[in-house]
């Protein structure tokens, strides 16, 4: 089994602040995303799992509808596997509802004059985001005991908390630490990946332009977010 | 509570739960300011953890950042006995800077070792800086034995191989407490899942130590700052420790000389005696040769005369210190020259990892072991006995080094 912890906006600074052991692994790194124009989630794990850059096809789709995409697993490196298992994967299998809630909480809590108000929003939207959290992760880890040849679990917590949270150091650490946590659970050969990682603005975050990548196995430098489609079909070859 | 204040370290591997103690201590004591612990315990349940005790000290540091609390580096707990402050050394390098420089001088230490782990190489370099600083009020915590089922025979595995460790640097703790800082087992109560254990909990440990005594009740050390020769002649300076009165017999350092206090002057008051850390000058009954630096002290318990002295000094200076170099050494007022004759042993004081013995130069923020040979001698004292004149400065053309002394040839 090949094991992709997919993390999005895991920022690599805050990896090595709260001394993520496990996320880190032997090798790590910044990927190298300067080829898109902006650093879009939906774009870049969609340009991951085909390999290649997606940004013009996934833009013309729309900003909204973008995120109800989802490509054919044959147009993936996906097809590569015979019994794969893809958890929550934006541009794949990613929960439309669960977006859905996100985005209406957001927009509400940004369009909010109401201090009080706004505390309730953020707290029902960190509920949210919490709870689906949960649920992901309880479903990777059973799927970590399936009989799968590939494993991809996405996690969106440190992003969707981290846009109306990222000053609260405490919260992100605490996120943090779940991940690394999660990351030491995993006992096959695995690769760790974010879209992209986040910068601070004010109590808030705001997408940065580089993401995070570990392995165990090989130092792979400052590699593009569309090299890792080869590198996961390198290690299934290799596998067999 | 009629206690002063004690100031204390929390050191070990930095797995071993240093922080989870440090914010089960404030929730057991009832520290921590009123919602915190419940912020912290609904985003452990967020994340469908029990609550963890390390985050606490995560949460006040964010506050600190953002000005909400006003101390920026200690933490205050108090049991009904006293005042407690913790102090936080933001990393190694800070901790020995500020222990030997003297800006937060801690007077106990808690060494955290982890149940399961045990002995660590970082437990043994902290545990050796503690000694290198002479910390002599220790206690040992054996933490995380919920792990390993509250077990005895473990628990005295660990302690034996620490204690080993622990006698090599002439480390002895006054007690040895197997605790869990999770669930907070014997840090405030005793809790019924270590029967075995007859001994205090961490509380009542720290209970029983000493703060800093008065400096009143040490020996009389008058450090001398100036003469000045009005119509009598005063001998102006600060009473580092003890307590000087009129017609006290006294001796003159380094010179020896005895003599009698004929009176005590203090600005605009009329007095007979001065306490420590009172700056106040005097009149001899014998007019002796007295000068800036010379130390006066009454003739029982006195201070060392000498120019040998081993020291632990922290080098601040870009320029790396050469064996054999020519300084300025400065204790209390008296100033001379010196060579720095032996550099036992380099520490990084980051890693705290040995970095040579016998060497031939200290460079930027490392800690050594040095022998100095003064050019004129010195009145000095071990910094455990009487630390006003057992701590120094080294310099160039500026400050390049404090230092701590651990032992002085007579």
């Amino acid at each position: 089994m090949i094991v992709i912890l997919a993390i999005d906006a895991l920022e690599y600074s805050l990896v090595e602040e709260f001394n993520c052991y496990d996320l880190k692994q032997k090798f790590y790194g910044k990927t190298d995303i300067s080829e898109f124009s902006q650093p879009r989630t939906i774009v870049l794990w969609s340009s991951f799992m085909t390999g290649k850059n997606m940004e013009k096809e996934i833009v013309s789709i729309g900003d909204k509808e973008m995120w109800y995409i989802k490509l054919d697993i044959e147009n993936t490196f996906f097809n590569q596997f015979k019994n794969p298992k893809i958890i929550d994967l934006p541009g794949f299998t990613y929960s439309k509802e669960q977006h859905e809630n996100e985005r209406k909480l957001l927009k509400e809590f940004f369009d909010s004059e109401n201090d009080e108000e706004k505390r309730n929003i953020r707290a029902a939207y960190n509920n949210i985001a919490f709870e689906h959290h949960r649920k992901i992760k309880q479903e990777f880890t059973s799927a970590l005991k399936g009989d799968f040849d590939l494993v991809l679990g996405y996690f969106s917590v440190a992003d969707v908390i981290g846009h109306l949270n990222f000053g609260n150091r405490t919260m992100m650490k605490m996120i943090y630490k779940d991940l690394d946590e999660i990351a030491g659970m995993i006992s096959n050969t695995f690769i760790v990946l974010s879209d992209h990682g986040m910068e601070r603005v004010g109590i808030f975050g705001d997408h940065s332009n580089y993401g995070f990548w570990s392995t165990g196995f090989k130092d792979i430098g400052n590699p593009r977010i569309t090299d890792f489609a080869g590198i996961i079909k390198e290690m299934a070859e290799v596998k067999k | 509570m009629s206690e002063q204040k004690l100031k204390f370290v929390i050191v070990g591997h930095v797995d071993h739960g240093k922080s989870t103690l440090i914010g089960r201590l404030l929730y057991d004591t009832n520290s921590l300011p009123e919602g915190k612990i419940e912020e912290i315990r609904q985003l452990c349940e967020s994340l469908g953890k029990d609550i963890e005790f390390g985050y606490v000290m995560d949460h006040l540091e964010e506050e600190r950042d953002q000005g909400i609390t006003i101390d920026t580096a200690q933490t205050f707990f108090s049991t009904e006995k006293r005042d407690y402050v913790i102090i936080d050394a933001p990393g190694h390098v800070e901790f020995v800077k500020n222990m030997i420089s003297g800006a937060s001088q801690a007077e106990a230490a808690v060494l955290i070792v982890d149940a399961e782990e045990g002995v660590k190489e970082q437990t043994k370099r902290h545990a050796y800086i503690l000694g290198m600083l002479g910390l002599s009020q220790v206690i040992a915590v054996i933490n995380k034995m919920d792990l390993v089922d509250f077990d005895q025979k473990k628990f005295e595995t660990v302690k034996k191989d620490l204690m080993e460790f622990l006698s090599d640097v002439k480390i002895k703790p006054s007690y040895v407490i197997p605790i869990s800082a999770k669930n907070g087992d014997f840090i405030a109560k005793r809790t019924g899942t270590m029967d075995w254990y007859n001994g205090p909990t961490l509380l009542e440990g720290l209970d029983a130590f000493k703060t800093k005594e008065s400096a009143n009740n040490n020996p009389l050390r008058f450090v001398v700052q100036d003469v000045y020769s009005f119509d009598k002649r005063i001998i102006a300076g600060r009473v580092e420790s003890g307590i000087i009165r009129k017609g006290d017999k006294i001796k003159v350092l380094p010179s020896g000389e005895d003599t009698y206090i004929k009176s005590v002057e203090e600005y605009l008051r009329n007095v007979t005696e001065a306490e420590a850390g009172k700056s106040i000058g005097i009149t001899t009954e014998d007019k002796l040769f007295i000068d800036r630096g010379n130390v006066i002290v009454h003739d029982t318990d006195m201070p060392i005369v000498t120019k040998k002295i081993k020291a632990n000094i922290f080098w601040m200076d870009r320029a790396p210190l050469k064996k054999g170099e020519t300084l300025t050494f400065r204790c209390a007022t008296q100033e001379v020259s010196c060579e720095i004759e032996k550099i036992n042993r380099v520490i990084n004081s980051s890693s705290l990892e040995l970095i040579a013995e016998n060497a031939s130069e200290i460079r930027n923020r490392e800690v050594a072991n040095v022998v100095i040979r003064t050019d004129k001698p010195v009145v000095v004292e071990n910094f455990n006995k009487i630390e006003e004149l057992g701590r120094f400065v080294l310099g160039r053309d500026d400050t390049c080094a404090s230092g701590i002394i651990t032992e002085m040839e007579q």
